[in-house]
């Protein structure tokens, strides 16, 4: 019986061996992609884009998924959008999930040895292991989203992408105290342990005082840690609930899933019949958070795609801006059902605070 | 026997508790009380429903515990059964978007219901066909749902619209107590029915003295005639649907979507909340609700801001509740005896 | 013992279960992949090269492996005594913070005591984490299984305050934050002097932690197959009665064992952070603990099967950036991978029937099912 059993695990191993000296010889000449089998796309664009097709762009996602609805998705949406204007092949763009934090030096390397041109790091959370890729590696370009560079310790081939999420959250407090019946507002937030989150909350609070300077603001960071604040739907639906029990109707959901699951449990209390409305965050929620459209009405965005298609094209082209920081526009999202509920007067004010925020008349009062 | 006397005294001591937190919830919410900020995050009715809405994924995974560990299955791997369920929910709900909102979602409940099942029946076949250690087999179901549904996690699905709140005519007008208790969305109330509708069946069925016969005596039980495996079968497939239940709740009821991991430890907490409530219903009930209590106090002192402790001790408190619950009451309540051995017929043995 | 069969036929033996596992979860985990539309020879030649196709690969494999034997080895010997540790993860960190406390103090100390200093700060932080769960069981009979789980939330979150960063609304800031991180929660490095070694050094990272590593491996074996302690934990772990007969002083043998292996896997986080990450922040925590518990099953609980185990373990997380890189394939596989393995191997008897063999008499069975109370 014994015997028939090695014999079994012999063959079988044999052949696994096998295999795996047949696998692991293809991959030993890196040099040329174009060889390998499965490449079926690959075949056509080769004859009409030679010049092109050496650009290569890698993006690195936080820990998390490139479709997470958020900014991982969105800076990839940047890459491929990118990708097309410059007629990149499928295969010069390439995306790797971080699956743990202490992978993303791994991960970034996985793509500096590949050869890649522009390496998009998507995070703030990746700062640390960016800075020190670019510094080891002075000929790949990289794109740092949402971090901030010191002045003073700039790297000439890195550079920030970044946004003052101040000015979107003091758009959308402004919008929520002219909304509010209650009085009582709140914001569900991701966590405290990174910066832009802090800006959009105190953003927001500003932006609600300066139109109503007696109101009440319910505002809440997620009590966990980094890797748990921005994927915890259960806590902001629960959260999102606590609050409105509290009084307030008008609630902002920032902090990526977190936030999202705090605008659905808004849009079930205002699908039964509740006058409550709720304000996204980052990308236009009403897109990407369809369960949340009766209640959405705006999100305070991030232009993260267009800015990471700008720099990738900079890149390219030549033209890359240096170190140092590079400011991403924000602006507030159409209302789009809401459209014909808020008052001309609110629209009218949004506008005034805009130009107010962009000519400098009007300060958030965050980082003073 | 002493023990009864210690369960005895620790009921009437959690019934004056609960009665007390009544009469001050009341009294907090309608008078003037609710402007001591204290009072407010102690009984609040945000802090009362909050509290409600933690507890029931808890007391349905406690619940799937006592199906399976009364008729002698250890089951840890509640916290798997219930992301399956939560992840089948989710992919049904999905698939039905375009039914009417209703019946998508009670399809959903009942993917999630029938996939814990099937993970429950995973787990007795591992432990009674397979002889498997019973906790390795929980370990084995946990690690398999997390790997499969965050392989399988389609993150650009939708699921649109979850459970809204149905108000019972009447009831809910009630002050306070009708907002806490009457105005929840329907699983909510199936969870408090089938605490009722268990604890029935445990002690009042030929069915539940022959479970909880399997648990205790295996041998007597086999002399008169039972079937034990075929009893700790049905009983964790059950328990495997109590579990996936859990998972529904979450994802159609508390949250509208799903995600990676969004048990968090849940099944771990309701295992302790069965431990603690001696593998009663009723027990496990109370024991949930003070986890669930525990959650929301957690919560409301971040939103008051009224304590200077770092936020990480005020979220230790949940397990560490656990940790004092299970070292302090173990060793005064008692397991199903036979909790854990493979059962053997005569003839096989 | 089966006295008259060879050795190398003992180790053929030992290693049939844990590699027709493997061969199995690799071949359902390529018709998994077939069935959602993704290329299995892609992911797996990616996953291959990634680990072993350049230095660089091994390197990282070796790299991971390390943390890996330490953790699975801390299950295993929780389960000669018929214990089940799933508190590696929360025995790693406090092993991980002590270390680092140590690390980032004492300027001025010279290599040859700083650094040993603060490995042993690891080693003792998570014998501390151990201890409590193997006092709560003998003197109040709570289980370990649930008391680790529990300790294991408790210790994450206590070391994200360790370094947390204060936030915006001026909390105070943990002990171990490191002021020049502006709002970033995390350590400052661990002075040069407590730093492991590099062996090789970047790109590749290898530390001299995973010499010691392997040291350790050696000694436990020493110590659970050739000391009384280790006998008397095994027989605990065999037969609870027959070792109270025999005179053994289980309550004793137990606590032991619980900090013997929260040191074990304390160590682990130690040798983690002094030799690969040189400071701790609240997201290093990872899975290695949970790991640990795959590792050992499939290392069938013996220190040198567990050492294999983890080299495969460092193997598949080396090579998942590359797998994804090459093939598009989700690294989520690798997880579902892994716990088909985990199925595999501890039900021996699924195996079995499979490829139609005998059971044999010496095949290892922890058994951890002692009910929830009492520790017998």
């Amino acid at each position: 019986m014994f015997k028939r059993g090695f014999l079994v695990t012999f063959t079988l191993t044999l052949l696994f061996a096998l295999l795996v000296s047949a696998c692991a010889a293809p991959a030993a000449p890196p040099a040329a992609p174009a060889q390998e089998s499965g490449a079926g796309e690959a075949a056509q664009p080769a004859a009409e884009e030679a010049a092109a097709t050496d650009f290569k762009v890698g993006l690195v996602t936080d820990v998390g998924r490139i479709n997470d609805r958020s900014f991982n998705q969105s800076a990839w949406e940047g890459v491929q959008q990118a990708a097309e204007t410059l007629g990149l092949p499928e295969e010069n763009v390439k995306f790797i999930e971080t699956q743990d934090s202490k992978d993303y030096a791994d991960n970034i390397q996985q793509f500096v040895e590949a050869g890649f041109n522009v390496i998009v790091t998507v995070g703030f959370a990746l700062g640390a292991a960016t800075r020190t890729a670019a510094t080891e590696n002075p000929d790949v370009f990289f794109i740092g989203v949402d971090q901030f560079q010191v002045p003073g310790e700039e790297i000439p081939n890195l550079v920030g992408l970044i946004f003052e999420e101040d000015k979107a959250g003091f758009l959308a407090g402004a919008l929520a105290g002219h909304l509010t019946k209650t009085g009582t507002i709140a914001a569900v937030l991701g966590t405290d342990l990174v910066p832009p989150v802090v800006a959009f909350k105190e953003g927001y609070e500003a932006g609600a005082r300066y139109v109503k300077p007696d109101i009440t603001i319910i505002s809440t960071y997620h009590p966990g840690e980094i890797s748990q604040a921005f994927v915890d739907p259960e806590w902001g639906a629960a959260t999102a609930k606590q609050a409105m029990d509290q009084g307030a109707d008008v609630i902002f959901g920032a902090g990526g899933i977190t936030g999202n699951g705090a605008l659905q449990e808004v849009a079930a209390a205002a699908e039964a019949g509740k006058e409550v409305y709720c304000i996204g965050v980052d990308t236009d929620q009403w897109y990407t958070v369809p369960a949340a459209r009766p209640c959405l009405v705006s999100s305070a965005m991030k232009l993260i795609t267009p800015s990471v298609a700008d720099l990738i094209q900079l890149a390219h082209d030549g033209n890359w801006p240096g170190g140092g920081n590079y400011v991403g526009p924000v602006a507030l999202a159409p209302f789009h059902d809401f459209e014909d509920k808020i008052p001309q007067e609110v629209k009218d004010d949004l506008a005034r605070i805009r130009e107010g925020l962009d000519d400098g008349s009007i300060s958030t009062g965050y980082g003073q | 026997m002493s023990r009864k006397r210690v369960w005895k005294t620790s009921s009437i001591v959690s019934m004056v508790l609960a009665v007390g937190l009544v009469v001050m919830a009341i009294l907090v919410n309608t008078t003037s009380l609710s402007q001591q900020t204290w009072l407010r995050v102690l009984f609040g009715v945000s802090a009362l429903n909050f509290a409600l809405r933690a507890t029931v994924p808890l007391v349905l995974g406690a619940l799937s515990g006592i199906l399976c560990e009364r008729s002698g299955i250890i089951n840890i791997g509640i916290e798997g059964m219930m992301l399956a369920g939560a992840f089948a929910g989710f992919v049904v709900k999905v698939a039905t978007n375009s039914w009417p909102l209703g019946m998508s979602l009670m399809a959903g409940v009942l993917a999630a219901v029938l996939i814990g099942g099937v993970m429950g029946l995973l787990h007795a076949t591992l432990s009674i066909r397979y002889r498997m250690d019973q906790i390795i087999s929980g370990t084995i179901i946990i690690i398999l749902a997390a790997g499969f549904t965050a392989y399988l996690f389609d993150r650009d699905a939708v699921a649109e619209g979850k459970f809204v709140a149905m108000p019972i005519p009447g009831l809910s007008k009630i002050p306070v107590l009708g907002e806490v208790l009457f105005n929840n969305p329907p699983l909510t109330y199936l969870a408090l029915i089938l605490v009722v509708v268990l604890h029935v069946a445990l002690f009042h069925t030929r069915w539940g003295l022959r479970t909880r016969a399997c648990g205790e005596h295996p041998r007597a039980a086999d002399t008169v005639g039972i079937n034990v495996n075929r009893y700790r079968y049905m009983n964790t497939t059950l328990g495997g649907m109590m579990a996936g239940l859990a998972g529904g709740f979450l994802v159609l009821e508390a949250v509208g979507q799903f995600q990676e991991g969004m048990t968090a430890g849940r099944g771990f907490i309701s295992l302790a909340a069965m431990i603690f409530g001696n593998w009663m219903p009723f027990g496990a009930l109370g024991a949930s609700a003070l986890f669930g209590y525990t959650q929301a106090l957690q919560n409301e002192l971040l939103l008051a801001g009224v304590v200077n402790v770092p936020r990480h001790f005020i979220s230790m408190l949940p397990y560490v509740v656990t940790i004092v619950a299970v070292s302090g009451f173990v060793g005064r309540v008692r397991p199903p005896a036979a909790e854990g051995k493979v059962y053997e017929t005569e003839s096989s043995a | 013992m089966n006295g008259d069969a060879s050795p190398i036929v003992r180790l053929m033996r030992a290693l049939l279960i844990p590699v027709l596992a493997l061969i199995m979860a690799l071949l359902l985990g390529a018709v998994i992949m077939l069935v959602f539309g993704d290329d299995p020879v892609k992911a797996y030649r990616g996953l291959l090269y990634g680990a072993f196709g350049s230095g660089r690969g091994w390197a990282t494999t070796v790299r991971k492996m390390a943390p890996f034997i330490l953790t699975g080895l801390s299950v295993a010997t929780a389960f000669k005594a018929g214990l089940f540790n799933i508190g590696a993860a929360g025995q790693f960190l406090m092993g991980t913070i002590f270390s680092v406390f140590v690390g980032i103090n004492f300027q001025g100390l010279p290599v040859f005591i700083h650094l040993p200093l603060a490995l042993l700060a690891g080693l003792l932080g998570g014998m501390l984490w151990g201890a409590i769960p193997g006092l709560l069981k003998v003197t109040t009979g709570a289980h370990e299984v649930i008391t680790t789980i529990m300790l294991n939330y408790v210790a994450s979150l206590f070391a994200g305050w360790t370094v947390y960063a204060g936030g915006s609304q001026g909390q105070t800031p943990g002990p171990l934050w490191d002021p020049t991180a502006g709002p970033i929660s995390e350590t400052p490095d661990v002075l040069p002097s407590a730093q492991l070694p590099w062996i090789f050094g970047p790109p590749y990272r290898v530390h001299w932690g995973i010499v010691l590593v392997l040291a350790v491996v050696v000694l436990i074996w020493w110590l659970l197959y050739r000391t009384t302690i280790g006998f008397e934990i095994r027989t605990v772990g065999q037969n609870l009665k027959a070792s109270k007969y025999a005179g053994i002083r289980v309550n004793w043998t137990i606590v032991l064992t619980m900090i013997l292996a929260g040191g074990l896997a304390g160590l682990a986080g130690g040798i983690e952070t002094l030799g690969v990450n040189h400071k701790f922040a609240p997201e290093f925590s990872g899975s290695v603990g949970f790991d640990g518990i795959t590792i050992a099953l499939l290392g069938q609980t013996h220190p040198f099967g567990v050492v294999l185990a983890a080299l495969l373990f460092g193997a598949l997380d080396a090579g998942g950036a590359k797998m994804q890189f090459d093939s598009g394939v989700a690294a989520d596989i690798i997880q579902v991978i892994q716990a088909l393995i985990l199925a595999f191997v501890a039900a021996p008897a699924i195996v079995r029937s499979i490829f139609r063999l005998k059971r044999t008499p010496e095949q290892v069975k922890p058994t951890v099912s002692t009910s929830w109370s009492g520790p017998g």
